[in-house]
């Protein structure tokens, strides 16, 4: 049994037109005795950035403050909202940092970054526990349904999906990948971020 | 292994643990008391390694007492626990971690809890389970220990959130009897904490 | 002792791991039954085409998958059995028989078990198509879809969706979801799982071999000439079996 899969849970992010989604199953166990089924793994960075840890929680709790503490340091200092990937780039070495003990978590991050014209530009990109960030031009994966949610993923995504039909997507995505994972599941939670504002919905699955 | 329970009911937390200490096969103690109050509205059970479980409540316990002097409010159970968490966080990747495994029952009475509507309960119970690696989550209803494979489900059909506290004592009851029934190390007495509005009480578990 | 001793090899591993895929899904008068090519050991490809999926009769395709050695002694075991059978019986063996053959075989290895998941599919006789999965021990059971080897995890909750229609509900007042789905889109289901699993799984890749089971009371004797199909069954009055080949990624 490997530490990644101590408590369970997945994440995933992917692409659309003009916007993002992320998204995350609600299950924390003890191995296969569930404890809680209402453990959010998304968190906010700012309206337009989000990301999600998989992992071992107490890893994902420290990691979260450490974050956070990064973040406001960075937005006191340059006076502005950090960019995605800059909020990538950071949690990368933040990760890094602990090259030798790691921190057992594995992020996943979805925004929207501005272009020069004005515009929006969906970001989204993954790390493994040391920090090894992976940009993907379509989605992201995270947690012990990893393998199932890169075949589902892989068979229902497509380029410029609109942010209704990209909600369903990851929705669809995500249900169907955590049906199939016993450490995974008990809901989900998802975030569609569009140039103006942020969708948040909670999902019934099969609740076993 | 010791057994903790907690569970929230309207306007109260119960916090519940077995009082037995052993060493190998051996009882060394019928009663121990393995909950803690830790401030007017706080208390935590805990369990796991002897010793260890002593060592961590008492310095804990010191810790946000010292922080009860030195502020004039009371710390909410929300900071409590994650101070406590963070403790036990940076303990996992020290030289020798605490092994403690602890439920923080709390009684958060500052006026953003007061819930509208139901200003008489005087704030909302609030009740975390915490674990040896610093895992923190906020739950209607926790166990630690053997107790748990048998009190969870028990309470994933029983438990209310706006029960009375004789509708929850006698919840926590059922969790009790169904370990005395089902476990073959089951241990004989345990002990209960409330704490509600008024702080927190020793309560006596139903015969 | 004399200190030179030579090392004794303490532990002897009978078995590996090929990779490779198989997927098998039933339609209403129909199977399509359908694997990669590519053998692995490791990071090693050892042949880009090593097929996986036999016809057994005319009514019957079984796909192994697992260790290939033990697929292919188990493939031969069975198909001299079936030619045991025909001679003794003059007919094929049915398909539920087979799949029942197939248990006794696995099980009789208990204790040195084919190391093989196999999935049989074909045409029952009362003329409805059919999927049976065993495990190597010889547990099966019959299901209208089953993926199974590397990319399993992959593909069968893709398969739960997209056959089950699992965490989908049908348009109120609108028809159900279909118990069976039409044969160009099953075929066009598998082909879109292994393109899939290709993507993603290191193991799964180089050729698609899909063989498709028609029953009689299939309304269509033949395919779509588009699917660039070979017909591979021996009568013209019984089922009819047809293999695509279709190329996958080679890297």
């Amino acid at each position: 049994m490997s530490i990644m899969q101590y408590n369970g849970g997945s994440v995933i992010a992917m692409k659309g037109k003009e916007c993002v989604a992320i998204a995350s199953d609600l299950r924390l166990g003890n191995q296969a005795l569930t404890i809680s089924c209402n453990h959010e793994k998304i968190f906010p960075v700012s309206d337009r950035v989000y990301y999600g840890l998989a992992g071992l929680a107490t890893d994902v709790d420290t990691m979260r403050q450490r974050l956070r503490y990064r973040v406001n340091m960075y937005t006191i200092k340059e006076e502005r909202e950090i960019e995605p990937e800059t909020f990538a780039r950071l949690t990368s070495s933040a990760l890094y940092e602990h090259r030798f003990g790691p921190m057992f978590v594995e992020p996943v991050i979805a925004g929207l970054s501005k272009t020069p014209s004005g515009g929006v530009e969906p970001f989204i990109a993954a790390a493994d526990l040391i920090g090894c960030l992976n940009f993907a031009k379509d989605f992201v994966v995270a947690g012990t349904a990893s393998d199932k949610l890169y075949g589902v993923a892989e068979g229902l995504w497509e380029p410029d999906l609109e942010a209704d039909d990209l909600f369903e997507t990851i929705s669809q995505t995500l249900l169907n990948a955590v049906d199939r994972d016993a450490y995974s599941g008990w809901g989900a939670i998802v975030h569609v971020i569009t140039k103006d504002k942020v969708i948040t919905r909670k999902l019934r699955g099969r609740m076993d | 292994m010791d057994i903790l329970f907690g569970l929230c009911g309207k306007g109260f937390v119960i916090l519940a643990g077995d009082t037995t200490v052993a060493h190998s096969i051996v009882k060394m103690k019928n009663d121990e008391d393995k909950i803690k109050t830790l401030g007017p509205h706080l208390a935590m059970a805990y369990s796991g390694e002897p010793g260890d479980t002593i060592q961590f409540a008492e310095y804990i316990e010191r810790n946000l007492r010292l922080d009860q002097i030195r502020n004039v409010h009371e710390r909410r159970p929300e900071a409590s626990a994650s101070w406590i968490r963070s403790s036990l966080a940076s303990s996992l990747r020290s030289r020798r971690p605490y092994s403690v495994n602890i439920l923080v029952g709390g009684f958060d009475i500052s006026s953003a809890a007061i819930v509208e509507g139901q200003e008489e309960l005087g704030g909302t119970p609030k009740l975390y389970w915490l674990d040896y690696l610093g895992t923190k989550v906020e739950v209607p209803f926790g166990a630690h220990g053997y107790g748990s494979y048998f009190a969870l489900s028990l309470l994933d059909r029983y438990h209310d959130p706006n029960a009375s506290v004789e509708e929850a004592m006698g919840t926590l009851k059922r969790c009790i009897d169904e370990v005395s029934k089902r476990l073959v190390v089951s241990p004989s007495k345990y002990k209960a904490k409330i704490i509600d509005k008024d702080g927190v009480r020793d309560i006596e578990i139903p015969v | 002792m004399d200190g030179k001793t030579a090392p004794q090899m303490r532990h002897f591993n009978p078995y590996s791991d090929n990779g490779g895929t198989i997927l098998a899904i039933a339609g209403q008068d129909f199977a399509v039954i359908a694997g990669d090519t590519r053998q692995t050991v490791g990071y090693e490809i050892q042949t880009r085409y090593a097929p996986k999926v036999f016809r057994l009769n005319d009514k019957a395709v079984l796909a192994v998958n697992g260790f290939a050695a033990d697929g292919n002694m188990f493939v031969k075991k069975v198909k001299q059995k079936l030619e045991m059978y025909r001679h003794a019986h003059a007919k094929d063996m049915p398909l539920r028989a087979i799949a029942r053959l197939i248990q006794t075989m696995l099980y009789a290895q208990r204790f040195f078990p084919y190391y093989v998941y196999n999935i049989l599919g074909g045409i029952e006789e009362d003329g409805s198509g059919a999927v049976y999965s065993f495990d190597p021990v010889g547990s099966y059971e019959r299901e209208s879809c089953r993926a199974a080897g590397a990319a399993q995890s992959l593909v069968q909750p893709f398969l739960d969706n997209q056959i089950y229609f699992k965490n989908q509900q049908p348009i109120p007042g609108g028809p159900p979801h279909p118990v069976h789905l039409p044969l160009s889109r099953v075929i066009a289901l598998v082909t879109d799982s292994f393109t899939s699993a290709t993507e993603r799984h290191i193991e799964v890749g180089d050729e698609l071999e899909m063989f498709i089971v028609l029953s009689r009371s299939h309304p269509q004797q033949s395919l779509d000439p588009r699917l660039n199909a070979t017909e591979v069954s021996t009568t013209a009055s019984g089922e009819k079996v047809f293999v695509i080949r279709r190329p996958l990624k080679r890297d």
